[in-house]
Protein backbone atom coordinates (compact mmCIF):
# COMPACT_ATOMS: atom_id res chain seq x y z
CA UNK A 1 0.00 0.00 0.00
CA UNK A 2 1.11 3.47 -0.51
CA UNK A 3 1.89 5.52 2.06
CA UNK A 4 2.23 9.77 2.31
CA UNK A 5 3.61 11.67 5.10
CA UNK A 6 4.04 15.64 5.40
CA UNK A 7 6.10 17.88 7.20
CA UNK A 8 5.66 21.57 7.50
CA UNK A 9 8.02 24.31 9.03
CA UNK A 10 7.10 27.83 10.23
CA UNK A 11 10.53 29.40 8.86
CA UNK A 12 10.20 32.13 11.41
CA UNK A 13 9.96 30.48 14.11
CA UNK A 14 12.22 27.71 13.37
CA UNK A 15 14.70 30.87 13.20
CA UNK A 16 13.36 31.45 16.86
CA UNK A 17 13.03 28.14 18.40
CA UNK A 18 15.77 26.55 17.27
CA UNK A 19 19.65 27.55 16.92
CA UNK A 20 20.95 25.20 14.50
CA UNK A 21 24.53 26.50 14.82
CA UNK A 22 24.12 25.23 18.19
CA UNK A 23 27.24 22.77 19.06
CA UNK A 24 26.33 19.49 18.12
CA UNK A 25 22.92 20.07 16.56
CA UNK A 26 23.80 18.79 12.81
CA UNK A 27 26.13 16.38 14.36
CA UNK A 28 23.03 14.99 16.02
CA UNK A 29 20.65 14.80 13.45
CA UNK A 30 22.39 15.05 10.25
CA UNK A 31 24.76 12.74 8.19
CA UNK A 32 28.34 13.94 7.55
CA UNK A 33 27.40 14.20 3.91
CA UNK A 34 24.21 16.33 4.79
CA UNK A 35 26.04 18.25 6.97
CA UNK A 36 28.61 19.35 4.41
CA UNK A 37 26.22 20.37 1.72
CA UNK A 38 24.29 22.54 4.60
CA UNK A 39 27.54 24.63 5.21
CA UNK A 40 28.10 25.13 1.64
CA UNK A 41 25.17 25.96 0.38
CA UNK A 42 24.36 29.63 -0.15
CA UNK A 43 21.43 29.37 2.34
CA UNK A 44 22.51 27.08 5.53
CA UNK A 45 19.67 27.89 7.09
CA UNK A 46 17.30 26.92 4.62
CA UNK A 47 19.14 24.10 3.63
CA UNK A 48 19.00 22.84 7.18
CA UNK A 49 14.86 22.96 7.14
CA UNK A 50 14.85 21.25 3.93
CA UNK A 51 16.68 18.07 4.93
CA UNK A 52 14.93 18.44 8.60
CA UNK A 53 11.28 18.24 6.36
CA UNK A 54 12.44 15.43 3.91
CA UNK A 55 13.38 13.42 6.77
CA UNK A 56 10.41 14.50 9.10
CA UNK A 57 8.28 13.59 6.18
CA UNK A 58 9.68 10.00 5.05
CA UNK A 59 9.70 9.45 8.94
CA UNK A 60 5.94 9.85 9.55
CA UNK A 61 5.57 7.81 6.21
CA UNK A 62 7.50 5.09 7.28
CA UNK A 63 5.77 5.13 10.97
CA UNK A 64 2.06 4.08 9.49
CA UNK A 65 3.51 1.15 7.97
CA UNK A 66 5.20 -0.34 10.69
CA UNK A 67 3.52 1.39 13.76
CA UNK A 68 6.22 2.27 15.83
CA UNK A 69 7.73 5.52 17.28
CA UNK A 70 11.78 6.13 17.16
CA UNK A 71 13.63 9.33 16.96
CA UNK A 72 16.75 8.52 14.72
CA UNK A 73 16.77 11.19 12.08
CA UNK A 74 20.36 10.69 11.06
CA UNK A 75 19.18 7.36 9.74
CA UNK A 76 17.19 9.04 7.18
CA UNK A 77 19.83 10.05 4.54
CA UNK A 78 18.88 13.28 2.39
CA UNK A 79 19.42 13.14 -1.67
CA UNK A 80 18.31 15.83 -3.50
CA UNK A 81 17.93 15.17 -7.15
CA UNK A 82 16.27 18.63 -7.85
CA UNK A 83 15.77 21.31 -6.03
CA UNK A 84 12.82 20.58 -4.71
CA UNK A 85 13.07 17.00 -5.26
CA UNK A 86 14.23 14.21 -3.39
CA UNK A 87 14.95 10.29 -2.25
CA UNK A 88 15.12 9.97 1.23
CA UNK A 89 17.08 6.24 2.91
CA UNK A 90 16.53 4.72 5.73
CA UNK A 91 17.38 0.75 5.70
CA UNK A 92 17.11 0.62 2.35
CA UNK A 93 14.04 2.03 2.20
CA UNK A 94 13.55 5.20 -0.52
CA UNK A 95 10.73 7.83 0.26
CA UNK A 96 10.68 10.04 -2.37
CA UNK A 97 9.89 13.47 -1.67
CA UNK A 98 8.54 16.65 -2.65
CA UNK A 99 9.34 20.24 -1.08
CA UNK A 100 6.90 22.95 -1.52
CA UNK A 101 8.78 26.82 -1.05
CA UNK A 102 7.34 29.40 0.53
CA UNK A 103 8.46 32.85 1.69
CA UNK A 104 7.13 31.78 5.23
CA UNK A 105 7.33 28.21 4.78
CA UNK A 106 8.79 24.54 3.46
CA UNK A 107 5.86 21.98 3.07
CA UNK A 108 7.04 18.74 2.46
CA UNK A 109 5.54 15.30 1.51
CA UNK A 110 7.18 11.66 0.88
CA UNK A 111 5.61 8.62 -0.05
CA UNK A 112 6.89 5.23 -0.24
CA UNK A 113 6.51 4.52 -3.62
CA UNK A 114 7.39 6.33 -6.97
CA UNK A 115 3.57 7.33 -8.41
CA UNK A 116 3.12 6.48 -11.93
CA UNK A 117 0.27 7.16 -14.27
CA UNK A 118 -2.03 4.61 -14.58
CA UNK A 119 -2.66 3.88 -10.22
CA UNK A 120 -6.00 4.85 -9.14
CA UNK A 121 -5.16 6.72 -6.27
CA UNK A 122 -5.74 10.67 -5.95
CA UNK A 123 -3.39 12.51 -3.61
CA UNK A 124 -4.07 16.12 -1.96
CA UNK A 125 -2.26 18.75 -0.10
CA UNK A 126 -2.72 21.76 1.48
CA UNK A 127 -1.19 24.32 3.90
CA UNK A 128 -3.64 26.36 6.20
CA UNK A 129 -4.23 27.88 9.71
CA UNK A 130 -3.15 24.65 12.52
CA UNK A 131 -6.53 25.30 13.94
CA UNK A 132 -8.62 24.38 11.02
CA UNK A 133 -6.93 21.60 9.96
CA UNK A 134 -9.51 18.99 10.90
CA UNK A 135 -12.22 20.91 8.95
CA UNK A 136 -10.11 21.68 5.43
CA UNK A 137 -9.61 17.86 5.42
CA UNK A 138 -13.29 16.94 6.09
CA UNK A 139 -14.11 19.60 3.71
CA UNK A 140 -12.00 18.05 1.13
CA UNK A 141 -13.03 14.72 1.06
CA UNK A 142 -16.23 15.85 1.10
CA UNK A 143 -15.89 17.70 -1.92
CA UNK A 144 -14.15 14.18 -3.49
CA UNK A 145 -16.14 11.30 -1.52
CA UNK A 146 -19.85 13.26 -1.73
CA UNK A 147 -19.68 12.14 1.46
CA UNK A 148 -20.89 15.13 4.07
CA UNK A 149 -18.55 16.71 6.01
CA UNK A 150 -20.53 16.24 9.15
CA UNK A 151 -20.74 12.30 8.89
CA UNK A 152 -17.07 12.42 8.24
CA UNK A 153 -14.94 11.30 11.80
CA UNK A 154 -11.67 11.80 12.73
CA UNK A 155 -9.81 8.76 14.42
CA UNK A 156 -6.43 8.37 15.66
CA UNK A 157 -5.04 5.07 15.89
CA UNK A 158 -1.91 4.00 18.14
CA UNK A 159 0.71 5.86 16.84
CA UNK A 160 -1.22 8.97 16.64
CA UNK A 161 -1.50 8.89 12.91
CA UNK A 162 -5.02 10.23 12.10
CA UNK A 163 -7.83 8.41 9.27
CA UNK A 164 -11.06 9.87 8.51
CA UNK A 165 -13.96 7.55 8.78
CA UNK A 166 -17.67 7.58 7.21
CA UNK A 167 -19.30 4.97 9.88
CA UNK A 168 -17.08 1.84 9.41
CA UNK A 169 -15.73 2.34 6.43
CA UNK A 170 -12.03 4.84 6.10
CA UNK A 171 -11.82 7.50 3.81
CA UNK A 172 -8.51 8.01 3.92
CA UNK A 173 -5.38 5.81 2.84
CA UNK A 174 -3.05 7.24 4.47
CA UNK A 175 -3.09 10.50 5.98
CA UNK A 176 -0.53 12.51 7.62
CA UNK A 177 -0.54 15.85 9.44
CA UNK A 178 1.80 18.45 10.82
CA UNK A 179 1.84 21.88 12.33
CA UNK A 180 4.11 24.26 13.01
CA UNK A 181 3.57 27.87 14.34
CA UNK A 182 1.02 29.79 11.85
CA UNK A 183 0.57 26.64 9.57
CA UNK A 184 -1.10 23.47 9.64
CA UNK A 185 -0.09 20.97 6.56
CA UNK A 186 -2.03 17.70 5.35
CA UNK A 187 -1.33 14.85 2.73
CA UNK A 188 -4.17 12.38 2.54
CA UNK A 189 -4.61 9.00 -0.06
CA UNK A 190 -8.08 8.24 -1.63
CA UNK A 191 -8.08 4.82 -3.30
CA UNK A 192 -10.11 3.97 -6.33
CA UNK A 193 -11.41 6.50 -8.97
CA UNK B 1 21.73 11.49 42.14
CA UNK B 2 18.26 9.92 42.82
CA UNK B 3 15.50 9.38 40.46
CA UNK B 4 13.90 12.43 42.44
CA UNK B 5 16.44 14.51 41.87
CA UNK B 6 16.99 13.39 38.30
CA UNK B 7 13.18 14.20 37.44
CA UNK B 8 13.84 17.63 39.07
CA UNK B 9 16.72 18.02 36.45
CA UNK B 10 14.82 16.73 33.52
CA UNK B 11 11.95 18.85 34.16
CA UNK B 12 13.83 22.21 34.32
CA UNK B 13 15.51 21.00 31.09
CA UNK B 14 12.33 20.61 29.06
CA UNK B 15 10.54 23.18 30.71
CA UNK B 16 11.45 25.99 27.93
CA UNK B 17 10.46 23.65 24.72
CA UNK B 18 6.90 22.52 26.03
CA UNK B 19 3.91 23.35 24.26
CA UNK B 20 1.17 21.63 26.50
CA UNK B 21 1.19 23.27 29.61
CA UNK B 22 -1.33 21.23 31.07
CA UNK B 23 0.95 18.27 30.44
CA UNK B 24 3.47 20.16 31.64
CA UNK B 25 1.79 20.16 35.08
CA UNK B 26 0.88 16.25 35.04
CA UNK B 27 4.58 15.57 33.87
CA UNK B 28 5.91 12.21 35.36
CA UNK B 29 7.57 9.21 34.05
CA UNK B 30 4.91 7.84 32.04
CA UNK B 31 4.83 12.04 30.11
CA UNK B 32 5.78 11.59 26.25
CA UNK B 33 7.85 14.25 25.13
CA UNK B 34 5.81 14.91 21.60
CA UNK B 35 2.21 13.60 22.29
CA UNK B 36 1.54 14.77 25.94
CA UNK B 37 3.97 18.25 25.90
CA UNK B 38 3.77 18.55 22.03
CA UNK B 39 7.97 19.46 22.28
CA UNK B 40 8.78 20.05 18.54
CA UNK B 41 10.72 17.42 17.24
CA UNK B 42 13.40 19.32 16.33
CA UNK B 43 13.58 20.26 20.23
CA UNK B 44 14.33 16.86 20.81
CA UNK B 45 17.70 17.55 19.57
CA UNK B 46 18.31 20.34 22.14
CA UNK B 47 16.64 18.74 25.28
CA UNK B 48 19.19 15.66 24.22
CA UNK B 49 21.97 17.73 24.01
CA UNK B 50 20.79 19.72 27.29
CA UNK B 51 21.10 16.31 28.87
CA UNK B 52 24.29 15.85 27.57
CA UNK B 53 25.24 19.08 29.26
CA UNK B 54 23.72 18.68 32.25
CA UNK B 55 24.80 15.32 33.31
CA UNK B 56 28.73 15.10 31.45
CA UNK B 57 27.40 12.55 29.34
CA UNK B 58 27.29 11.37 25.77
CA UNK B 59 24.10 10.04 24.12
CA UNK B 60 24.71 7.75 21.50
CA UNK B 61 22.47 7.51 18.26
CA UNK B 62 20.88 4.02 19.59
CA UNK B 63 19.83 5.30 22.91
CA UNK B 64 18.85 8.93 21.36
CA UNK B 65 16.53 6.46 19.71
CA UNK B 66 14.21 5.68 22.78
CA UNK B 67 14.13 9.44 23.94
CA UNK B 68 10.62 10.18 23.81
CA UNK B 69 9.68 9.66 26.74
CA UNK B 70 10.64 10.60 30.72
CA UNK B 71 11.14 7.25 31.55
CA UNK B 72 13.22 6.45 29.27
CA UNK B 73 15.24 9.35 28.84
CA UNK B 74 15.64 9.07 33.17
CA UNK B 75 16.81 5.54 32.61
CA UNK B 76 19.57 6.34 29.43
CA UNK B 77 20.67 8.64 32.10
CA UNK B 78 20.86 6.41 35.00
CA UNK B 79 22.75 3.41 32.42
CA UNK B 80 25.36 6.26 31.08
CA UNK B 81 26.02 7.73 34.47
CA UNK B 82 26.80 4.03 35.99
CA UNK B 83 28.43 3.09 32.96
Amino acid sequence: MLNIGNDIIDLQLAKTESDWQRIGFLEKQFTEKEQKEIYNSENPFLKVWLFWSMKEAAYKCYTQKVKKRFFAPQKFECLLTKEDEGVVTFQNTNFYTTTFFDASYIHTIAEDKLIKGGHKIRVFLGVGSPNNLDKDITKRLQENTGILSSEIEKRKIQIGVPQFYHHHKFLTNSCSISHHGNYGAYAFIINGN
Amino acid sequence: MTKEQLLEKLTAIVKPYVQNEEGFKNLNEETDFINDLEINSANLVDIILDVEDEFDIEIDNDSMENMLTVKATIQIIQNKMNA
